[in-house]
C-alpha cells in the first residue's frame, strides 16, 4: 500500500475500504487500483457468519447479555441511581460495582433501606431516581422501604407476581434481581477464564508447533497429562485450596485448567503453517522466531483457534454455575446459586426454570456462535455448505 | 505392535505418575488435613491435646514434606505378596471410615459403572438409528426438528435437567403411578431388605431411571450429531453414487456403504466418552445421592481424606488412559490402513 496508483483518487487508496461499485449491486473492495472483488479473510468470514440466522441471533443475544451485565444495577437494585441531598448529588448505584464507590453515609442508618424518608425529612426539595425495578439481589426487601411495594414473601410462598417477576427464594430475596446481577458473573467468567486459557494455550501450542523436536515432545507430554485429569477433579482440588474462593479465583482456576483444547489446535495450525512460503519468506528476511510466531503465523492461525475459545466460554459458564450450584462459588449473585436454592424445595419451580433457562440459553448461544465461526472460517466446511 | 503397546504403557505410567504427583501436591496445599477434619467433627468434650494431634499427623505421614509423602504413597501402591506369589494393590487407609481405601472405593465402583455403562449402551443403541435417520431425511421437516432438538439437548446442562426431572417426576407426580424416587440407589434399607429379588431389581431400576436419563441425553445428542456430520461427508463420496447407480436400495447404501465407512471416527469416541461420563458423575451423583465414585470424590475432598482422593484420581486416570489406548487400538481394527508397527 505504499505505491499510489495515479488512476485512483487518493481517498480510495488511503485505506482499502469497501466502496459502492459504480455499477451498483454488491460493494467491492478497491485495492491497488483494480476491483478484485475480494474482501479479505475476515470480511469474507463475517459475510458468511452473517448469513447464518441462528448464529446471528445468538450473537445478538450475547450482546443483549453484555448490556444487561454492564447496566445490571440500573435495571434492578435498591440503591438509587442518583439522589440529591443537602445540595450535593450522589450516585449510590455504583456501590453495586464496588462497595467503596458508594458514599458511606448511605450504607448505614438512617439511610440504609430508607432513602426516601431520610432524604425528604430534612429538605423537601431533594429528589431521587431509582432503578427500573426496585429489588435487591442480596437482601430481602422489607415492608415500607418504598411506597406501593410490599415485603417480599419468603419460604415457599414466593411464586412470581407483579412485584417480583421471577419469584423470590426461601429467604425472600428476589430471583429477577439475582439473575440480572448474576449475568455479570456468568459473562465475566466466560471472558476472563478463556482469556487466561488463551494466554497460556496459544503461546504453548505455538512453541510446540513452531519449534518442533524436543520442545514439541515436552510440551505435548504436559498437554497430555493435563488432558488426562478429569477437569472437574482438578478444579475441585484447586478450589479446595482456598477456603473462601472469590469469583476471580474461580476464573483463574477455570483458565488454568481449560487451555488444553486451545493449545492442541494452535499446535496443529502452527505445524501446518511453519513450512508455508510466507514463513520461509519472513525467515529469509531475517525475522526472529518471536516475530514470525506472533506477526506472521498467528494472524493466519487465529480463525481455527477462535472456535475452541468460543466453546470454552460456553463450558466455563457451565462449570461456574455447576460450582455455584455445589456451593463452591464466589460471594456474588450467580445463576447457579439460585438453582442450588431450588434443591431444598423442588416444588418451587421458578427457582429451577428461570436460572436453568438462562444457563441453557447462554451456553446454547455460545455453542451456536462457535459453530458459526467454524463454518464461516473453515474452507472445508464451506465447500460442504454449498 | 508389541513395541507400540510397550511404549504406550510406559508413557501411560509416566503420565500416571505426573497426574498423581500434581494432585497429591494440591491436596497437601489445601488448608486443613484429615486430622483437623476429624478433630473438628469431634465432640468438644473429647478434644485431644496438641501432642496427640501431632502424633496422629506423624502416623499418617502428614508431617513429611509433600514430595516424601507422595513417594511414600506411590511406593506403597504396587506391592508383592511373597507368600501367594502375586502382586497386590494397597491404596492406603481411609481415615474417615477407618477402612482400607480399596474396600471403600470397591463398594462405590459398582453403582458408578452401572450408571455409566447402561447410559453408554443406551446412547450408542439410540444414536446410530437417530443419526442415520437424520442423514436419510436430510433437509426435510422431521430432520430439522430432530437436529434442532438434539442441538438443544446438547446445550442443556445436566444438573438443570436433573433438577427439572426431579421436580416433575418426584414432586409433581407424587402419588401417581408414574412417581419416581428422588434420591439414592434403593429404598431405605429396612424396606429394601424385605423385598424379593425381583422386587429389589425393580426398586433399583426405578431409582436409576432419572440418573440414567441425565447421564444419557448429552452423550446421545453429541453422538447422533457426530454420526450425522460424518455421514454427510461420506454420502458425498463417489462410491455412494456408484452404489446407487448400480441399483442398490437406499437402506443398503446407507448402512453397508455409508455407515460402515463413517465408523472409524465413531469408534474412537467410545474410548473418549467414558472419562467424560466419570467427570459428570461428580455433580449428578451428588444431586441424586447416588453412592458412586463421583460422590465419594466430592466427599473425600471436602473431608480431606487424602488417600481416598488419591485412589480415585488414580482410577479415573487409568480409565481415561485405557480409553485412549482402546480408541487407538480400535482404529487399527476398523481401518486396515492403520497399523502400529
Amino acid at each position: 500500500m505504499t505505491e499510489v496508483d495515479p488512476l485512483i483518487p487518493p481517498e480510495n487508496v488511503a485505506q482499502s475500504v469497501p466502496v459502492p461499485s459504480p455499477i451498483g449491486g454488491e460493494s467491492t473492495v478497491m485495492f491497488g487500483g483494480e476491483a478484485t472483488g475480494s474482501r479479505g479473510f475476515w470480511g469474507e468470514a463475517w459475510r458468511r457468519f452473517r448469513r447464518r440466522k441462528l448464529a446471528m441471533l445468538a450473537l445478538l443475544f450475547v450482546c443483549f447479555l453484555v448490556l444487561v451485565a454492564i447496566f445490571s444495577p440500573f435495571i434492578v437494585g435498591s440503591k438509587p441511581i442518583a439522589c440529591h441531598y443537602k445540595g450535593v448529588t450522589y450516585y449510590p448505584v455504583f456501590g453495586y460495582y464496588n462497595p467503596n464507590w458508594e458514599n458511606a453515609i448511605f450504607s448505614k442508618p438512617p439511610f440504609f433501606k430508607k432513602y426516601k424518608e431520610s432524604l425528604f425529612e430534612k429538605d423537601p426539595k431533594n429528589w431521587v431516581i431509582y432503578p427500573l425495578v426496585y429489588q435487591d439481589p442480596f437482601r430481602r426487601i422489607g415492608e415500607g422501604e418504598r411506597e406501593n411495594i410490599p415485603e417480599n414473601r419468603s419460604g415457599d410462598q414466593g411464586a412470581p407476581d407483579k412485584f417480583s417477576w421471577f419469584g423470590t427464594d426461601q429467604n425472600g430475596i428476589d430471583v429477577f434481581a439475582q439473575m440480572v446481577h448474576g449475568t455479570t458473573t456468568a459473562l465475566l467468567v466466560g471472558f476472563v477464564s478463556m482469556g487466561i486459557a488463551a494466554a497460556i494455550g496459544i503461546p504453548l501450542g505455538a512453541m510446540a508447533g513452531y519449534f518442533g523436536g524436543f520442545v514439541d515432545v515436552l510440551l505435548s507430554r504436559i498437554l497430555e497429562v493435563v488432558m488426562c485429569i478429569p477437569s472437574l477433579v482438578l478444579i475441585l482440588a484447586m478450589i479446595a485450596i482456598i477456603e473462601k474462593p472469590s469469583i476471580w479465583y474461580i476464573m483463574a482456576v477455570l483458565g488454568l485448567t481449560g487451555w488444553t483444547g486451545i493449545a492442541r489446535l494452535t499446535r496443529a495450525e502452527f505445524l501446518k503453517l511453519r513450512n508455508s512460503e510466507f514463513t520461509t519468506a519472513a525467515r529469509a528476511l531475517g525475522a526472529g522466531p518471536l516475530r514470525i510466531i506472533f506477526r506472521h503465523i498467528l494472524p493466519n492461525a487465529l480463525a481455527p483457534i477462535l472456535v475452541p475459545i468460543t466453546f470454552g466460554i460456553a463450558s466455563a459458564i457451565l462449570t461456574e454455575s455447576a460450582l455455584s450450584f455445589l456451593g463452591l462459588g464466589g460471594s456474588g449473585a450467580s445463576w447457579g446459586k439460585v438453582l442450588s436454592s431450588a434443591q431444598s424445595n423442588l416444588a418451587m419451580w421458578w427457582l429451577i426454570v428461570f436460572p436453568g433457562g438462562a444457563i441453557f440459553l447462554a451456553v446454547l448461544a455460545y455453542n451456536l456462535i462457535g459453530e458459526g465461526i467454524q463454518e464461516a472460517t473453515d474452507p472445508r466446511l464451506r465447500e460442504a455448505g454449498k | 505392535m508389541v513395541t507400540y503397546l510397550f511404549r504406550r504403557i510406559l508413557l501411560g505410567c509416566l503420565t500416571l505418575v505426573l497426574i498423581t504427583m500434581l494432585v497429591y501436591g494440591l491436596i497437601r496445599m489445601m488448608p486443613g488435613d484429615s486430622v483437623s477434619a476429624e478433630y473438628g467433627a469431634m465432640d468438644p468434650g473429647m478434644k485431644i491435646n496438641k501432642a496427640d494431634e501431632e502424633r496422629m499427623r506423624e502416623a499418617r505421614g502428614l508431617n513429611l514434606p509433600w514430595y516424601f509423602g507422595y513417594f511414600k504413597w506411590a511406593v506403597n501402591v504396587v506391592n508383592w505378596d511373597a507368600e501367594n506369589w502375586r502382586p497386590y494393590v494397597d491404596l492406603g487407609q481411609s481415615y474417615r471410615e477407618k477402612r482400607p481405601v480399596t474396600t471403600v472405593i470397591g463398594e462405590r465402583i459398582g453403582p458408578t459403572l452401572m450408571l455409566s455403562i447402561s447410559s453408554l449402551t443406551i446412547a450408542y443403541l439410540l444414536s446410530i438409528p437417530i443419526g442415520l435417520y437424520a442423514t436419510a431425511r436430510g433437509g426435510r421437516v422431521d430432520e430439522r426438528v430432530i437436529s434442532t432438538g438434539l442441538y438443544m439437548l446438547y446445550s442443556l446442562p445436566s444438573f438443570v435437567a436433573a433438577l427439572l426431572l426431579q421436580s416433575y417426576f418426584a414432586v409433581k407426580l407424587e402419588g401417581t403411578w408414574l412417581e419416581l424416587p428422588l434420591h439414592g440407589m434403593h429404598s431405605s434399607s429396612l424396606e429394601y431388605d424385605e423385598f424379593t429379588t425381583a422386587g429389589k431389581v425393580w426398586d433399583i431400576v426405578q431409582h436409576s431411571v432419572l440418573p440414567v436419563i441425565c447421564f444419557t441425553y448429552g452423550v446421545l445428542a453429541y453422538e447422533s450429531r457426530f454420526i450425522r456430520a460424518n455421514m454427510q461427508e461420506v454420502m458425498r463420496q463417489d462410491y455412494i453414487r456408484t452404489a446407487r447407480a448400480k441399483g442398490l436400495g437406499p437402506i443398503r447404501v446407507l448402512v453397508h456403504h455409508g455407515f460402515r465407512n463413517s465408523l472409524i471416527p465413531f469408534v474412537t469416541l467410545i474410548g473418549l466418552t467414558l472419562p467424560a461420563l466419570l467427570s459428570g458423575a461428580i455433580i449428578l451423583e451428588k444431586i441424586f445421592s447416588w453412592p458412586g465414585m463421583g460422590s465419594l470424590m466430592f466427599e473425600s475432598i471436602t473431608t480431606r481424606d487424602a488417600d481416598v482422593t488419591m485412589g480415585l484420581v488414580l482410577i479415573f486416570s487409568i480409565i481415561t488412559l485405557l480409553g485412549q489406548l482402546l480408541a487407538d487400538l480400535l482404529y487399527a481394527v476398523v481401518d486396515p490402513r492403520v497399523t502400529y508397527s
